[in-house]
């Protein structure tokens, strides 16, 4: 018997104490979760747009709530003919779609999922690293566009540009205004300080904002000229085929993922929400997890609602509203701050 | 086509045959950036020699391959070709039979303008939600065709001297209840699409096409219409049972795309309003005069005019006292309207983004255009 005990001790200090990285690198923040999350995002995306659309989606692969047709999918876009043209630039093109969900997946491991569940935690760098993680992932695009050596593709890279640029400067200065308010930029400092109120009270036009970012920096509808496929085919992505196709695409639900956690940690109460049986941990992961799916949802159902945003309505709407208002929220935050109301 | 030459700075971008949006037709866009100088759309992909073929058909044969031209609206087609036959071989068609024309087109008018309408959602990536809810709308018409003419899509169901058959027991009453259920349905399309506001911001004040450039243009039917001028075969020069219906001519005054979109919107309205009329006031009496099977037309030029869905439709007929027609030249409303659509860059200011929502706005058909 108190063997067993022992065993079992032995067994559990093991896993949260010797075997915690290697579970955040294989398994929470890491590859497993990034795989999982967005194969049941496109497997949602798929069924439940359907119904929106009076379609059933997804029927016959998998049974009657498709769930097998994705590995189906994935298995012959493995296998498919890897199409290369021949004016593109063979070195860019063969690399960008590997650093394109590396990039933002990159930026996930900073968000605490738990206040002591951070696979890279750097303390007060965390949220400069982010955004700095961040912003290199626009680039990506922008080189794949122009290494496909198309008018379609670059056309979209460039609308890419526009786009990331018009929406992080206002996203860059609402996260500041968080920073400001709490005095840290360390982001389980941030999560913890909205445990009594999370701050999309007293912050409301960042959480706005912020969200509208999400959705820009994710491109998703109506904010998804880059990929517009009525104008330019597929924009940027244009010119991929096989495999490549499959990570191409997939960078859209890793991006989607890397900002709303993000936006969730800022002004959603990240990973705070009732303790049960004592098990810390657990149940913050299970709240920040929870929390991510609703946000999720509710980002890919607006797709059914908007039709897609005109280029020079975007960047109207980014430099003319966003950036103002976030600027205001600056001043303000930093007038509260100063009278010490925060 | 000689493609005309590039201008320096300007970079020429191919909008289809092969993409997403395009169907059968390849577009030339010249761009500086986003904004678009000149647009040169290249027609033909789908040339069918439809006039030619018909030189080879006696009249009564000739009404299946005319019909082809528009798939979405087979029997205003139809009904051009038939009443330029009926001209020509002077032949009086009974009042019973003009009213179940006019139904049957009015029915055709709204399931073409329902796939136009969920063409130009589709165009603004107000992704497939619209088009899809369209689609299974026209299927409603499509079974009331089914009951009445055994077809669904290439109806061939008018025929000189009247119709094929005549309504079925029960008819009316069916087109009442799909009135009905249709009327309760665009409701739903007003709020969800017209009202929307980001698409109203995509439509609004986008290739503005002032009346007197539609007139300079010739322009035709919705796209007309859209420019505030009401010109409308139905009502300027009545065929079938026009004459007798009750409608109006829908114009809107904005001249954009979403006034386009409106006039197409509440032409259906219209078109359900004449199916109303018709399944209850229909007149009884014969449906069709006898013609004989291979009937000679005397040596004569007629031609007919008719309003299809996508506007204007002549059928110019000429015979030589043979059995088949010795030339038919059919003017096509998409490719009046293509003219238009070529001009607009000059006329206002295009960015790419609004080339999808343009053309539809125009609503195509492109083997109507190349025939």
């Amino acid at each position: 018997m108190n063997i067993v005990l022992t065993l079992w001790r032995f067994i559990i200090e093991f896993l949260t104490v010797n075997a915690k990285p290697l579970l955040q690198i294989i398994v929470l923040p890491g590859l497993l979760w990034v795989i999982v999350y967005a194969i049941i995002a496109v497997w949602f995306e798929r069924k439940f747009l359907a119904r929106a659309m009076l379609r059933v989606g997804p029927y016959y692969c998998g049974g009657r709530f498709g769930w097998l047709q994705l590995i189906a999918d994935f298995i012959k876009l493995f296998f498919k003919e890897m199409i290369i043209p021949k004016d593109v630039n063979t070195f860019f093109f063969l690399l960008m779609p590997v650093l394109l969900p590396s990039v933002p997946a990159m930026a996930v491991i900073l968000i605490p999922f738990a206040s002591d569940w951070v696979l890279w935690n750097v303390g007060s760098l965390g949220m400069p690293m982010f955004f700095a993680i961040a912003g290199i992932a626009p680039l990506v695009p922008i080189f794949t566009g122009w290494a496909s050596n198309n008018k379609y593709t670059f056309i979209g890279a460039w609308r890419v540009a526009y786009m990331y640029i018009s929406a992080e400067i206002p996203m860059v200065i609402c996260a500041a205004s968080v920073a400001i308010m709490v005095g840290s930029f360390d982001l389980v400092v941030i999560a913890r300080a909205q445990e009594k109120m999370w701050f999309f009270i007293p912050q409301f036009i960042g959480f706005v904002i912020f969200f509208l970012g999400v959705m820009i920096e994710s491109e998703r509808t109506p904010f998804d000229m880059p990929g517009a496929e009525t104008e330019l085919v597929l924009g940027w992505r244009t010119e991929y085929s096989g495999v490549l196709y499959g990570f191409v695409m997939f960078t859209e639900y890793v991006m989607l993922q890397a900002w709303a956690l993000m936006f969730l940690t800022l002004y959603l109460g990240g990973f705070n929400g009732p303790v049960f049986f004592g098990a810390t941990t657990a149940s913050h992961i299970f709240w920040l997890v929870i929390k991510f799916v609703l946000l999720v949802t509710l980002v890919i159902l607006l797709r059914v609602v908007f039709p897609r945003l005109r280029m020079d309505q975007m960047l109207k709407l980014g430099w003319q509203y966003l950036t103002p208002l976030a600027l205001l929220n600056l001043v303000v935050t930093l007038v509260l701050k100063l009278w010490g109301v925060y | 086509m000689t493609e005309p030459v590039i201008v320096p700075d300007i970079m020429r971008m191919s909008w289809g045959p092969q993409h997403p949006m395009s169907g059968q037709t390849r577009i030339l866009l010249d761009i500086d950036g986003e904004k678009v100088h000149r647009i040169i759309a290249d027609l033909g992909f789908t040339h069918r020699g439809i006039e030619k073929i018909l030189e080879n058909r006696t009249f009564l044969q000739g009404i299946i391959p005319v019909e082809r031209m528009v798939m979405a609206d087979t029997p205003n087609i139809g009904l051009g070709y038939v009443t330029a036959i009926e001209e020509a071989l002077g032949i009086e068609v009974p009042e019973r039979a003009n009213w179940i024309r006019s139904m049957i087109c009015e029915m055709a008018r709204i399931n073409s303008h329902l796939y136009a309408f969920g063409l130009q959602a589709e165009s603004t990536g107000y992704f497939p939600a619209v088009f899809l809810w369209t689609t299974v709308d026209r299927t409603i018409i499509l079974r009331l065709f089914e009951e009445l003419t055994g077809a669904r899509w290439s109806l061939n169901f008018f025929m000189p001297g009247g119709v094929h058959k005549d309504l079925p027991k029960g008819f009316e009453e069916k087109v009442i209840e799909g009135v009905e259920y249709l009327r309760r349905r665009f409701e739903e399309y007003w709020v969800a699409m017209v009202e929307n506001a980001t698409f109203e911001l995509r439509c609004d004040n986008v290739g503005v096409l002032k009346p007197e450039d539609a007139i300079r243009l010739g322009a035709t039917g919705p796209v007309l219409r859209g420019s505030g001028i009401p010109i409308d075969v139905r009502k300027d020069e009545p065929y079938a049972a026009y004459g007798d219906l009750d409608f109006e001519v829908i114009t809107e005054s904005a001249c954009d795309s979403m006034a386009r979109t409106k006039v197409r919107y509440r032409e259906i309205g219209q078109s359900l309003n004449i199916m109303e009329q018709v399944a209850n006031e229909i007149p009884s009496g014969p449906i069709r005069t006898n013609v004989p099977l291979f009937a000679r037309a005397k040596a004569a030029e007629v031609l007919s005019r008719v309003e299809s869905s996508r506007g204007e439709l002549g059928v110019h007929l000429f015979t030589d006292g043979g059995m088949n027609p010795y030339r038919v030249k059919i003017h096509s409303p998409t490719l009046r309207n293509m003219y238009v659509f070529e001009r607009l860059a000059e006329l206002d200011e295009i960015l790419v983004a609004d080339i999808p929502v343009l053309i539809n706005s125009i609503d195509p058909w492109y083997l109507d255009s190349d025939r």
